[in-house]
């Protein structure tokens, strides 16, 4: 079984390092985290397989669908969960629906590295208290900026590097084991079918229920045209017509 | 008295800029999540972007010290909608204050008013821009981009990316110019007509998107199969002649019914619909 090497690890460990901080061009890290693809693409530019890479990520993408942390509160970790999911899939040549199976245990994981992030920058920034009350600019800015990447390269980039270094050819050798069995046909439904999840998710926090035939309209009408194969850009105009035709005509009945 | 006058000359407020202004505004954008505690979350954020605002609107060091120290106090909010319009709008009523404090008025923007301003708007504006955002614009992006990363592009990753963070990054200079500008009156920006319209037009794009994801990407099919006096029924088969897409739906819909009964419990949901997807594999039925 192929291995990732020490510099293939560190280099994905120091990037999610940077994401997790949420330091990488700062407020850019909001989608780098709720979103896998970038670290998909990072893990396969490092492993020099771009392509794979992006099949894999895609799938586990399409679970993450509609995931992002109202209040900061986040259930999983997609940027981690493909941290590691991604490179064991390309060292073990397995399916993107197999790599789910990886992706899920590993983000749940993630979120629980994340509030102990929380828990050690409530310590460090008791002492903004006091440099704010001596107006101590300089202070302030190691206080709050400095302190909490620091903290945050050295919890995350440590565990990462060692889950990918020595974890990942175990993990991809044991999902290998299981390819063709029955496992493997219960992995892939699993993975096929939790696409549910992220969709429901974004429907319920939009919330309007009236607007929910819009919902049903996009779904029956791309069930039908699925043999066209239209690409999504061609939905997404249509669906901005047909919401503009939507508010316009509700506008001109108030008025 | 020539004394007294250079010395007030000294602690005249700055005018704020449009320049002060945008580089608050990149300054939060940055701070953001990076100093998220417990007991504040995200007010270190506000108070370090502010910095420069501050130093230039309070020459006096106690006055700095008293500021600083105004918003470290809990703020927790969405980056572009909650943040860009209420750094904006603390901009504006620390220039008012300021203003009040070296002519030796009244302070009629107080302490109080700071803060009750900021937390009066912080929950609603972060649900709103939570929703717009991360949870429709975000994923529209993605939505688009999602084919190009199946075969295997590069592209696929980079172009959401690269249009959220910009549109994030612009929409908030917006909003913090826009808070800035209006003041106390900020809150108004919401509650306008172009504002709603925007807000539903973009909700319904958003579910009519997540229609196509679904449509697309959540497979659920039967592999149930029987052999009745030699002939032989695949329970799929007749499924998508009769109605075709009813599992993929009802998976989607049996969520959604699980969130509406109880609450949105993304993890529970994850593991629930994992364990009976499982089985039902297991079993052969799926």
């Amino acid at each position: 079984m192929e291995t990732l090497s020490v510099w293939q690890a560190l280099i994905i460990a120091l990037w999610i390092g940077a994401v997790m901080s949420r330091s990488f061009l700062g407020g850019a890290t909001t989608t780098l985290r709720f979103t896998p693809m970038m670290t998909g693409l990072v893990c396969g530019i490092v492993m020099g397989d771009v392509a794979n890479a992006m099949i894999v990520v895609a799938a586990i993408q399409l679970i993450y669908m509609g995931v992002f942390s109202p209040g900061g509160q986040m259930p999983s970790e997609p940027a981690i969960a493909a941290a590691v999911a991604v490179p064991v899939a390309l060292l073990g040549n397995l399916d993107a629906e197999a790599s789910i199976a990886i992706a899920v245990p590993v983000g749940l994981l993630g979120s629980y590295l994340y509030q102990f992030r929380f828990f050690l920058n409530t310590l460090v920034l008791k002492a903004t208290d006091k440099y704010a009350a001596e107006a101590n600019g300089a202070k302030l800015t190691f206080c709050i900026i400095g302190m909490p990447i620091i903290i945050a390269f050295l919890l995350f980039t440590p565990l990462m590097f060692v889950a990918l270094y020595f974890g990942s050819p175990v993990i991809a050798s044991i999902v290998n084991a299981a390819a063709g069995t029955l496992v493997f046909h219960v992995l892939s439904v699993i993975g096929n079918g939790l696409a549910a999840i992220g969709i429901a998710v974004t429907v319920y926090v939009i919330g309007r229920k009236e607007y929910i035939v819009f919902f049903l309209l996009a779904y029956f009408l791309c069930v039908m045209l699925k043999t066209l194969s239209i690409p999504m850009i061609t939905y997404a105009i249509i669906g901005t017509v047909i919401a503009v035709i939507f508010v316009l005509a509700q506008n001109s009945k108030t008025e | 008295m020539s004394e007294y006058q250079e010395k007030s000359l000294d602690l005249a407020p700055e005018q704020l800029t449009k320049k002060d202004i945008w580089i608050m505004w990149l300054r939060f954008y940055f701070a953001n999540e990076i100093p998220h505690t417990f007991d504040r979350y995200i007010a270190p954020s506000l108070m370090w972007c502010l910095m420069p605002v501050l130093k230039k609107l309070y020459k006096d060091k106690s006055e700095l010290a008293a500021a600083y120290e105004r918003h470290l106090l809990f703020f927790n909010t969405q980056i572009s909608w909650g943040g860009g319009i209420i750094s904006g709008l603390m901009a504006s009523l620390e220039q008012e204050r300021a203003g009040q404090v070296y002519r030796g008025e009244e302070i009629t923007i107080t302490d109080d008013l700071i803060y009750n301003t900021k937390a009066g708007l912080m929950g609603a504006l972060a649900g709103i821009g939570d929703s717009i955002d991360s949870g429709t614009i975000q994923y529209i992006f993605i939505a688009i981009a999602i084919p190009w990363a199946q075969a295997g592009q590069a592209v696929g990753a980079l172009f959401p990316f690269i249009a959220f963070s910009l549109y994030q990054l612009l929409i908030g200079y917006f909003f913090a110019s826009q808070g800035f500008s209006m003041g106390r009156r900020a809150s108004e920006l919401l509650t306008s007509n172009t504002m709603q319209n925007l807000i539903n037009v973009l909700s319904i794009l958003g579910l009519f998107m997540m229609g196509v994801l679904a449509a697309n990407y959540v497979k659920v099919t039967s592999s149930l199969a029987f052999t009745i006096s030699g002939k032989e029924f695949v329970i799929q088969d007749t499924l998508d002649t009769v109605f075709p897409g009813l599992l993929p739906i009802l998976t989607v819909f049996g969520v959604y019914g699980y969130f509406v009964k109880k609450g949105m419990n993304v993890t529970k949901a994850l593991i629930g619909l994992t364990v009976i997807l499982g089985i039902l594999g297991a079993v052969g039925i799926l």
